[in-house]
């Protein structure tokens, strides 16, 4: 018998969101238990990312929340893919939560845009990860398979 | 050897039963039955294909004399082997389900109970599914005895109201005076309306949005309420399930990533219980 936490846990993960987001934070879609969008906005003056929205596409699979899930940036005409020395400019993020090793099954798709949010407002430096240009031109990988190298957890 | 070919029979209908062709793994499951009737296993395969083509009551037998043949094993056994009834946590899991949809309630949640205590014991992986058989258990039999309750109030509300007609007819009757008559009539009136409207305001009470439920009966990973809540080596509490299955994945504390085994993991006994007493009061939180 397999477990079958996801559909459940996402249900009423969606249930409480629409109750209610921290600010910054807006569901777009939520069709299906496979795949969300969510809007986020940084909420202080960081010059880096001022009147921007950025749109995040979750995927879930069906061991959700034992297994962390797949959160990347998406680009479209008016929400670009934010400048961190984290986040390629294909919209893949290098954090530690979103990692098999990192990620905790406490952890939610509200926490997971928070966290973002302030990896976000942390953040003074104009640049993308070393190497962004060749990473994003070979990448076929999906972000779960991709052994990050944290190279610098002070950012 | 017959054993042998019984064997072969159940591989088949296992084959049959995992193509969804529910039917002919029965009828390959009765075969194997008629040529080994005495082992235990078998009705178990044949309950679980019978429960797909919904035949409870035929789910009912197997897993009871499923679970009769096992009980007459395990005594004559020697000592040291396996516990009674560790394999067939299967069977009561089975006679939880097919009670449920004959509204059995209370067998349903007690055979869950016990399937979840065996699967909990021996940490089986079937303990999520378990779990949430026991849930959907404890729902549906709150349900129902809400609407029993809800239909006897109706009920009282009725016999009220005649109560209170017959007595004003009473008064009526003994009464050849018009004014004092209508006098009596306004007051009976008046009276019903009131008891009318008291019904009503509880039955409304009882329809408006319910709350969530509170946090310390919610399960952190799942979001369910708790039916085996387990403390971890912080006095954190999660669904035994559910921290079972992140530890098997990562052993490590949700919270501070400390490390943390399914050996460290203690039972929360006052705090099951409060759960268990929230869900016979609120049924409903069961899909919050």
């Amino acid at each position: 018998m397999p477990v079958q936490f996801a559909a459940k846990r996402l249900g009423k993960e969606l249930n409480k969101i629409q109750n209610g987001l921290p600010p910054g934070i807006e569901l777009v879609s939520a069709d299906n238990l496979e795949e969300w969008l969510l809007d986020i906005r940084v909420l202080d003056n960081n010059p880096l990312y001022l009147n921007e929205t950025y749109r995040l596409k979750f995927r879930f699979s069906q061991s959700y929340p034992i297994e962390p899930p797949e959160v990347v940036f998406v680009k479209q005409a008016d929400r670009p893919i934010p400048i961190h020395p984290h986040i390629y400019s294909n919209g893949i993020i290098c954090l530690d939560l979103l990692g098999q090793q990192g990620w905790s099954p406490v952890q939610s798709v509200e926490s997971v845009c928070m966290s973002l949010q302030s990896m976000l407002t942390g953040n003074t430096k104009n640049e993308r990860p070393p190497g962004d240009e060749e990473f994003v031109r070979g990448n076929k990988q999906r972000p779960k398979d991709i052994e990050f190298y944290y190279h610098d957890n002070t950012v | 050897m017959s054993g042998q070919s019984s064997i072969a029979l159940k591989e088949e209908g296992n084959r049959h039963f995992q193509k969804g062709d529910y039917v002919a793994a029965e009828a390959l499951y009765t075969k194997a039955i008629l040529s080994d009737p005495t082992n235990p296993l078998l009705y178990t395969n044949r309950a679980m294909a019978r429960l797909k083509m919904s035949r409870w009551d035929s789910v009912i037998e197997d897993c009871e004399e499923c679970l009769r043949l096992s009980s007459l094993s395990s005594s004559s056994s020697t000592p040291g082997s396996k516990a009674p009834g560790s394999k067939n946590f299967k069977a009561l899991y089975y006679l939880s389900q097919a009670h449920l949809p004959l509204k059995n309630y209370d067998q349903a949640v007690s055979y869950a109970l016990e399937a979840h205590k065996i699967c909990a014991e021996t940490h089986d992986k079937s303990l999520a599914a378990v779990t949430s058989q026991v849930l959907k258990c404890k729902k549906e039999r709150w349900e129902h005895r809400e609407k029993l309750r809800r239909r006897e109030e109706q009920e009282l509300e009725g016999e009220v109201v005649e109560i209170l007609r017959g007595e004003m007819e009473g008064l009526l009757k003994g009464s050849d005076d018009e004014a004092e008559k209508k006098e009596t009539e306004k007051m009976y009136e008046d009276k019903i309306e009131r008891i009318r409207a008291a019904f009503e305001r509880a039955r409304e009470k009882e329809n408006q949005r319910r709350p969530n439920p509170p946090d310390w009966a919610i399960d952190d990973i799942s979001f369910q309420v708790m039916v085996d809540p387990v403390m971890t080596k912080t006095g954190k509490s999660y669904e035994r399930a559910s921290i079972e299955e992140h530890l098997r994945r990562s052993e490590t504390d949700p919270l501070t990533r400390a490390p943390l085994t399914i050996k460290d993991l203690m039972p929360n006994i006052d705090l099951k219980h409060a759960c268990e007493e929230f869900l016979n009061e609120n049924g409903w939180a069961v899909d919050w």
